[in-house]
């Protein structure tokens, strides 16, 4: 398979794209290495039971979806104040060497095959730089995908005692919208399968706080795989909120590194899938120094024939001394044929740790039901609440307005749809 | 010898489990596993022709199967060189299948057993017992009452010759197919000895029947097949040992377990594992529960190099329930990798597992687990705990549980903590008057007595003087 994909991204283009942009020579260096490197590296790693894999990637036909040259996007940047929210060749101009030192300090290219087709393609990026001290809130960026494959690149650099909030969101485009892409001279048609790919790296600073927020609502014939690393220096706070709605198959993995004494992450996850969505959604925390501390929690609803499965691990390393580490998961199913799979890990290496993880899978609650219903609310209305009341704990976490609004009329939408 | 050991020597408990005999066989197989080997073994034994058939083909099976190298923090299996080990070995007695009387055993085997409690155990609280020294069981006795009643209780090897029907319809074809793993396929070409046990419909044996399983040679490796059938409304509680002395060569143990539950029956199956630190002990072990059945599964596993051992459930009937119960403790050197599989294929089905965990001194635990709940098997019910206690830095525990849920009228849940002794609690222990060591050892009591509970009161203080001995003058 890797042949496949290989056979269609060439080194011509990652020099076409990286030229476009203009590029320094290090980036379009280290774009032809992660190219160089598709031969060697596996794809990102899925959980295998006996006789099952949980998701298939293999079988992913990328021949179609990859198409680095034709890429378009609508995308709009709303600025805060207090922080740098720049597209891609602006920041290189402005802020090369920022860019150099931390690009792909987080996420390593080469970290599984689709990072490293990630970097070798992608042609759209956003930097968001919080300078030291300052704060920026409800920084925004929007990515409409109108073209058969789109890689997007976003690093956040949250300087010394800076904080700031983000909300980064992809949706697809309408047909219209694609039309006029092939109306630029492009008759490649967009219908069908498309494939967005998205790697995010956010260094958080000393006393630094990022708060990241995603909310993931591409059509339902796009594959999307998705990759984002934060490091936490010392007393570093770095938070994820990972919506997913969209897709036709969403890999999806948020991990955030504790490197710094005394530094936090809490990640956060919401997902709702329907018809024959399959949702992979991995949470990973690393605790790599003292008195780190870690929350993670995902809740996700699955309805008709839709799959979702979800891998938690909380890995305590021997020098973590006095770590703190909690995971819940739940799974709500409104269908018989949908199916939940789940593996919350604890992985620890310091016996100095209070680490505890829990997963749910279950239907809404059938008292709670009954007693709506006994009061008179009609039983689909009662559903609804519920389900609408199980995603609280989750949307309480976020901070940026719009996307916790979204997330929930999202979720009452798909709900009477 | 580490100091560890050296201090272990002295206590009581300690010439219980790791004296050793010389060596006196009457056959051993020639290292290596060819075909050869596997016909030799079973021409011994004058098996049917049906029997060797399986062996080859599980041979065939175990030759085309990888290693489980793929797992994530599995243990390290690198060592474990089955051309090294000797898979065979018959101890120099007359009788094949085992004597029914102690005094009829060589000298050596009997002292054996009597270090090891057997004899005075069969006495006091069981209703049978069957004893396998290296490959082949020695021992076999069943208390009058339950023969009458149709209960069977012989070595594995005997079955095959005088209840060959039940055994060809029930032996590695239904629970334990040798595709299962490289392991099952290796036990299914050289399985040697264990137990067979059958229960007859409406009999509930009321004490419990006990196989003890030990391994005195040096390269030695022991494959011996447990197969019970518990029929319509029977009930048995299956108690299982091992042990082996230590030596410098490594062993391999590779049992084979297969549970029959029939409707309403309710089968009991514990271990107490403490094989010798150099051990790769590899099972695989599974019951399958028919209607309104229920299956129970005991643990404890103290012993070993690696253990990797998940013994499986299939919850094949309506109203069928499993409830898995371990206890792993790894001290230096040790990788206890366990845990446990339940496949609720019917409705109605209900499963429990609790596991505790305790690692020190650099061992290693891992919890691994798998709880499947397949389409249609419609208001199931799962509730996995699993608990780790961490003595020391230098140790490692992992959880790693996996569920697959199909079906959306149930109920799952997981909930696992792992956390460090308490300095508060120890100090307050000491501050009552308790040592160091006292006081971890009653915390740690304290951790498992919730399962310790539920075992029978035997296996309860054995466990606890195990855990005693593993504590003992290893705590700074």
């Amino acid at each position: 398979m890797s042949t496949q994909v290989h056979a269609n991204a060439t080194e011509e283009q990652v020099r076409e794209i990286s030229d476009q942009l203009d590029e320094p020579e290090w980036l379009l260096e280290t774009r032809l290495e992660a190219l160089d490197a598709l031969d060697d590296l596996e794809m990102p790693s899925v959980i295998r039971t006996p006789g099952r894999t949980w998701t298939n990637l293999t079988d992913l036909d990328f021949e179609t979806l990859v198409d680095p040259l034709n890429a378009a996007e609508t995308k709009e940047r709303v600025d805060a104040e207090g922080a740098e929210t720049l597209e891609w060749s602006e920041a290189l101009a402005e802020h090369g060497d920022l860019i150099e030192e931390h690009f792909g300090s987080v996420v390593d290219p080469e970290e599984n095959y689709l990072t490293a087709l990630s970097t070798a393609l992608f042609s759209t990026g956003t930097v968001v730089y919080v300078p030291e001290g300052s704060a920026a809130e409800d920084v925004t960026i929007r990515t409409e995908m109108n073209s058969r494959s789109l890689f997007n690149y976003t690093l956040i650099v949250a300087e010394e005692s800076s904080s700031v909030t983000i909300l980064e969101r992809q949706s697809s485009g309408d047909r219209e919208a694609r039309s006029a892409s092939d109306a630029s001279g492009e008759t490649a048609s967009v219908d069908g399968e498309r494939y967005y790919s998205g790697v995010v790296e956010a260094v958080g600073g000393e006393n630094a706080y990022v708060q990241y927020g995603t909310l993931q609502n591409l059509d339902d014939e796009t594959y999307h795989f998705s990759f984002k690393r934060g490091h936490a220096d010392t007393h570093a706070t770095v938070n994820w909120i990972e919506g997913n709605l969209g897709s036709r198959l969403t890999k999806s993995g948020v991990e955030t590194n504790l490197v710094g004494e005394g530094s936090e992450t809490k990640i956060v996850g919401a997902f709702f899938g329907h018809d024959d969505q399959h949702f992979d959604i991995d949470s990973r925390v690393w605790h790599r120094a003292e008195h780190t501390t870690a929350d993670l929690v995902t809740r996700g609803v699955i309805d008709d024939d839709a799959r979702s499965v979800y891998e938690g691990v909380q890995d305590v390393g021997a020098m973590a001394w006095d770590t703190s580490s909690y995971q819940r998961e739940n799974t709500l199913m409104l269908s018989d044929e949908s199916e939940a799979d789940a593996s919350p890990q604890l992985i620890i290496n310091n016996h100095d740790t209070e680490a505890s993880h829990s997963a749910t899978v279950g239907q809404v609650d059938a008292e709670d039901l009954f007693y709506m219903t006994s009061r008179g609310t009609p039983p689909e209305i009662a559903r609804n609440q519920l389900v609408e009341g199980f995603f609280v704990p989750v949307l309480e976490e976020v901070e940026v307005e719009e996307l916790r609004e979204d997330i929930s009329d999202l979720v009452a939408q798909r709900l009477r749809e | 010898m580490s100091s560890e050991e050296h201090d272990l020597q002295d206590t009581d408990t300690e010439a219980r489990f790791e004296f050793k005999k010389e060596e006196k066989s009457a056959f051993e197989a020639e290292k290596g596993l060819t075909e050869e080997t596997i016909r030799v073994i079973s021409e011994d034994k004058d098996e049917p022709e049906w029997m060797l058939e399986r062996r080859l083909r599980a041979l065939k099976q175990f030759k085309e199967m990888p290693m489980p190298t793929d797992w994530p923090g599995a243990p390290d299996l690198s060592e474990v060189d089955v051309d090294e080990i000797v898979p065979y070995i018959r101890p120099d007695i007359e009788t094949r299948g085992g004597v029914d009387d102690w005094e009829d055993l060589p000298e050596e085997i009997q002292d054996t057993f009597d270090k090891l409690g057997i004899p005075e155990a069969e006495k006091n609280a069981l209703s049978g017992v069957g004893a396998q020294y290296e490959s082949e069981i020695v021992y076999q006795n069943m208390q009058e009452r339950w023969e009458e009643k149709g209960v069977i209780f012989c070595d594995m090897d005997k079955a095959v010759q005088e209840h060959e029907d039940l055994v060809r319809e029930h032996f590695m074809t239904k629970a334990v197919p040798p595709s299962d793993n490289k392991f099952a396929a290796l036990h299914g070409a050289i399985w040697s000895g264990g137990s067979f046990v059958y229960v007859p419909e409406n009999t509930t044996v009321d004490m419990p029947v006990q196989a003890y399983f030990r391994m005195n040679s040096d390269g030695m490796g022991q494959f011996e097949h447990t197969l019970i059938i518990a029929e319509e409304n029977s009930e048995v509680h299956y108690i299982e040992g091992c042990s082996a002395p230590k030596y410098s060569e490594f062993n391999l143990h590779s049992g084979g377990v297969e549970v029959f539950v029939n409707e309403g029956a309710h089968v009991q199956y514990s271990t107490v594992q403490n094989w010798s630190k150099n051990t790769y002990n590899l099972n695989t072990k599974r019951a399958i529960a028919e209607e309104d059945a229920t299956m129970e599964w005991v643990s404890g596993s103290m012993g070993s190099k690696a253990t990797m051992l998940y013994p499986s459930t299939i919850l094949k009937g309506r109203n069928a329930t499993d409830n898995h119960i371990t206890i792993a403790f790894a001290g230096e050197g040790q990788n206890i990798d366990t845990g446990a599989k339940v496949y609720h294929n019917a409705p109605d089905t209900k499963s429990t597992i609790e596991s505790k965990s305790i690692s020190k001194d650099g061992g290693r635990t891992n919890y691994r687990g798998l709880v499947h709940i397949a389409d249609g098997a419609e208001n199931s019910s799962t509730a996995v705990e699993c608990d780790a206690l961490m003595f020391d830095n230098e140790s490692t525990s992992d959880t790693m549980p996996y569920m697959e849920i199909e079906e959306s009228k149930v109920d799952v849940a997981h909930e696992a903590t792992v956390g460090k002794i308490g300095d508060e609690d120890v100090f307050y222990l000491q501050s009552r008057g308790l040592d160091d060591d006292d006081a971890k050892q009653m915390i740690v009591s304290g951790f498992i007595e919730p399962i310790t509970e539920e075992l029978p009161i035997e296996y309860a203080v054995e466990l606890n003087r195990l855990i005693e001995l593993e504590m003992e003058g290893s705590l700074g």
